[in-house]
């Protein structure tokens, strides 16, 4: 029995612990070189904000679709 | 472009080191009976408030990549000493350079815009269009008008004809001449370079990259995303 009731106070918050570090993963994966040289920041106006700081200027880079096809990307 | 550009360390250093980066998702393609229509790429080169400086319209290469970027950073510190602090000379200089551009590398002539006429959109207007979302999509800005020269540039046309996105463009005396992507972005930005992405964008990807955008950019989590399938993510 208490080992009953130890698995189910344990187990929603091992699946938080587990929620967060996929959270966690995700950030790293929405800002970071996404398989580039290139280090890429979230938003334009997050890059817009560092550059002024930086004094550097912005790279936007629009995509439509998917980079999956060789011919276009 | 990823392949061929972005992932080259040249072009990925000369970026990392001059401009801080970032990237919109806009529009989708679509699968129609197995084929995928549609998909592009847009790189906007940007003043730190979002202005935009050049565009590189379509997927190239890596030495393209880097010879754009090193132009709008050594034709910025130009302007910069030029202009000495004048928004307005800044801007002319700017739109001129891309005017001297099309002229050199296309044989083109264009008379570069070192003014604004009109104001922008109005986004309360009847008559504005509004996408979902409630904002204007952006409008397909008119590319100046261009002048041909007065002889025929056999060699300079039929290399642009060979270029990416070629299609054939008027000139004032209604002559036709072939222009590539980058032509046409040079005639684009001796009018409009300057104005925020957010006007731009629609130009470019609908009347440069013949792209139809359904909708305004929007922020994704990546615009690789088999990158991370790949890696087991």
């Amino acid at each position: 029995m208490c080992r009953f009731v130890l698995s189910v106070a344990v187990l929603p918050l091992l699946g938080l612990v587990l929620a967060r570090a996929a959270d966690k993963k995700e950030t790293e994966a929405t800002c970071g070189n996404n398989g580039t040289a290139v280090h890429f920041l979230d938003s334009p106006k997050e890059a817009a904000q560092q550059a002024k700081l930086e004094e550097k200027l912005v790279f936007v880079l629009h995509v439509s679709g998917l980079f999956e096809d060789p011919n276009l990307t | 472009m990823r392949v061929n550009a972005l992932a080259n360390p040249q072009v990925g250093k000369y970026l990392n080191e001059h401009f801080v980066s970032s990237f919109q998702k806009v529009g989708t393609f679509k699968i129609v009976n197995g084929q995928k229509q549609g998909g592009n790429v847009a790189a906007y080169f940007c003043a730190p408030d979002g202005r935009v400086l050049h565009v590189v319209a379509g997927p190239v290469d890596a030495a393209t990549m880097l010879r754009e970027a090193k132009w709008v950073v050594e034709t910025t510190k130009k302007a910069i000493v030029e202009s000495k602090g004048n928004g307005g000379k800044f801007k002319a200089i700017f739109r001129t350079a891309h005017a001297e551009r099309l002229r050199t590398e296309h044989g083109l002539m264009v008379d570069a815009v070192t003014y604004d006429l009109s104001a922008a959109q109005d986004e309360n207007s009847a008559l504005t269009y509004n996408d979902p979302s409630g904002r204007p999509i952006a409008p397909k800005l008119p590319p100046p008008p261009i002048n041909g020269p007065d002889v025929s540039l056999k060699e300079v046309q039929l290399r642009a004809a060979q270029a990416p996105g070629a299609a054939t463009i008027h000139d004032k005396a209604g002559r036709p001449w072939q222009l590539g992507n980058q032509g046409r972005v040079h005639m684009l930005m001796a009018a409009y370079s300057m104005a925020k992405i957010e006007t731009l964008y629609g130009a470019v990807f609908e009347n440069i990259l013949g792209e139809r955008v359904s909708t305004k950019p929007v922020e994704t989590n990546s615009p690789f995303p088999w990158v991370n399938r790949r890696s087991g993510g």
